[in-house]
């Protein structure tokens, strides 16, 4: 398993476009998941142009245990990004046509397919621990109380959040390995939310009830919108087992049809 | 001797196209394998299914007298159609990956660089390589596990003569130290200088198979030169000629069976006729190539 992981991360520890790739991904994630309260300061100024006024200090954006659902819904919508990654990483092997000669040379398909899911969950693991750390430093710089039941309240969103980016990568996996070329699979990749809001949207009036079985809204369901709990509404804040059970199974349709698709095809 | 490849009713098809069609044959250790055909006659088609990355539509093969599994393709070492690497990693970086791959020491990668002649450009990107260069970093590749097989598919496509003689040489070298190797080219020259066996494919289907050396036997042909006006007729008259040819300057004589180059020679001494040049004519591979594939 650990010499597989190892193959793949050769392949892209000396590609310039992985390093430039994840370096602008862990940075964005670092900087942006770090200013939230400059946008709020911004959010006020402009708020303060229309003669109205908040007061930025009520929001408690980064007091635990809010900040962990705020920035792991943040985080989340950086996400493509590194799905960008691995598109380019599985489409390069077959443009490079290197895929064949890794088999040629004496790995199975199963084990080509495993060194890049490895990847995909060791990706998934590096974001979730940056962004317990983010959550665990602003926490204690914003927090007023430092409570250890009010610290670990919510934290089984971090292994949503890990479940959200592994499931994201997957898709993003088995994308290219049925398309093959970059250009179309990263559009698809970057549409697939629009396509699939707009298939839901025309079946609410019919079917209400498939819309939560539905990939991307399965992940809506698993990590909610966390910001209207300041406008005075509730929110869910806890994991429904149901939404996770969906974003599971669909995590194993999709590495299940991108092995299935690898076995069969001439390469 | 032991078989070292063995397929049995071997086929292809991709979507109308037969592309390897009911294929059987053997290869026994030691072998210097030689596998013939045009374009498009299915060698890289059956290679392919060989080495697991193009899957039969029927009938099966077995390696060292196993069915295939994938570890057992790391006791092979092979190069499809061109050579295949990560154009951004550096030539020694390519060889450490193939070697995590195949599961064989680091320690070989600096000998197959020099066996191949690439250690002092290893550690620029493989796409600055020229074509000759690649071509012996995919040989170097083949070699690294120092593999019981070497399968090799046009070796010396876009090489100049020097490289070509090169490669020749390695491959008569890597011979001599008792490895069986399949090498499929349309240089049927290279293929009669370094080849013991060697198999014809036709649009997928198997036309010939057989020894190197019973190429040339059957029939003779001799070359004639002689000053003597009447030479054709005399040469027509001989008993065992089946056909004269007229060709810069002198005369290809076809013979018939159990006729050789002395019974001409005593023939035409008897008439007086002293042969200034006189060439038994060895068939060439490309002549019985060509005509195996005019006939079938």
């Amino acid at each position: 398993m650990l010499q597989l992981l190892r193959i793949d991360l050769k392949k892209m520890t000396s590609y310039r476009t992985f390093w430039v790739v994840c370096g602008l991904y862990f940075m964005t994630l670092g900087f942006g998941a770090a200013s939230g309260m400059e946008f709020l300061k911004w959010l006020a100024s402009f708020i303060d142009g229309f003669g109205q006024e908040i007061n930025i200090g009520r929001i408690p954006l980064y007091h635990f245990p809010d900040v962990w659902l705020n920035l792991i819904w943040c985080a989340g919508l950086l996400k493509v990004i590194l799905a960008v990654m691995v598109v380019i990483s599985i489409t390069n092997e077959y443009t490079y046509r290197t895929l064949r000669q890794n088999i040629i040379d004496g790995l199975s398909r199963g084990e080509f397919l495993l060194s890049k899911i490895l990847t995909n969950v060791l990706l998934s693991l590096m974001s979730m621990t940056m962004i317990f750390v983010i959550g665990l430093v602003t926490g204690m710089i914003y927090s007023p109380s430092l409570e250890l039941n009010r610290i670990l309240t919510d934290l089984e969103f971090l292994p949503a959040y890990f479940l959200e980016v592994f499931f994201f990568l997957s898709y993003a996996l088995m994308l290219g390995i049925l398309i093959q070329r970059s250009g179309l699979t990263i559009i698809l990749l970057l549409l697939s939310q629009l396509i699939e809001f707009i298939i839901t949207s025309n079946l609410d009036d019919y079917l209400p009830g498939v819309i939560p079985f539905f990939p991307m809204e399965s992940i809506r369901n698993l990590i909610t919108f966390p910001f209207p709990r300041y406008a005075f509404s509730e929110i869910r804040d806890y994991i429904s087992p149901g939404a996770a059970a969906i974003v599971l199974v669909w995590t194993f349709v999709f590495n299940y049809i991108s092995y299935r698709k690898l076995k069969r095809s001439d390469i | 001797m032991e078989n070292v490849l063995a397929i049995n009713n071997l086929s292809k098809r991709f979507g109308r196209i037969q592309a390897v069609n009911n294929v059987s044959l053997q290869v026994k250790a030691g072998q210097v394998f030689g596998m013939l055909g045009p374009n498009g006659s299915g060698k890289t088609t059956t290679l392919g299914m060989l080495m697991g990355v193009v899957n039969p539509t029927a009938g099966n093969f077995t390696w060292f007298g196993q069915p295939p599994t994938d570890h057992i393709r790391r006791r092979i070492g092979a190069v499809l159609e061109h050579p295949i690497f990560y154009p951004y990693l550096s030539g020694r970086k390519n060889l450490e990956l193939n070697a995590m791959i195949k599961q064989c020491p680091t320690e070989n990668i600096t000998k197959v660089l020099a066996l191949v002649e690439l250690a002092e450009r290893q550690d620029d990107a493989y796409k600055t390589y020229s074509l000759g260069m690649k071509q012996r970093l995919a040989i170097a590749s083949a070699l690294l596990n120092d593999p019981d097989v070497l399968i090799l598919d046009e070796p010396t496509n876009g090489l100049d003569p020097m490289g070509i003689a090169g490669i020749r040489e390695l491959i008569i070298r890597i011979a001599a130290g008792g490895k069986t190797i399949i090498l499929a080219s349309h240089l049927l020259d290279e293929v009669q200088r370094v080849c013991t066996h060697f198999a014809i494919l036709k649009k997928g289907t198997l036309v010939h198979h057989g020894p190197v050396h019973d190429v040339g036997k059957g029939t003779e042909t001799v070359e004639v030169k002689a000053d003597a006006p009447d030479l054709s007729q005399v040469l027509l008259a001989f008993p065992g000629t089946s056909s004269v040819n007229r060709e810069n300057g002198s005369f290809q004589v076809h013979l018939r069976e159990q006729f050789n180059a002395t019974d001409l020679n005593r023939f035409l001494f008897e008439k007086d006729i002293v042969a200034s040049h006189l060439v038994t004519r060895q068939k060439s591979l490309e002549q019985q190539f060509l005509e195996i594939l005019a006939e079938s």
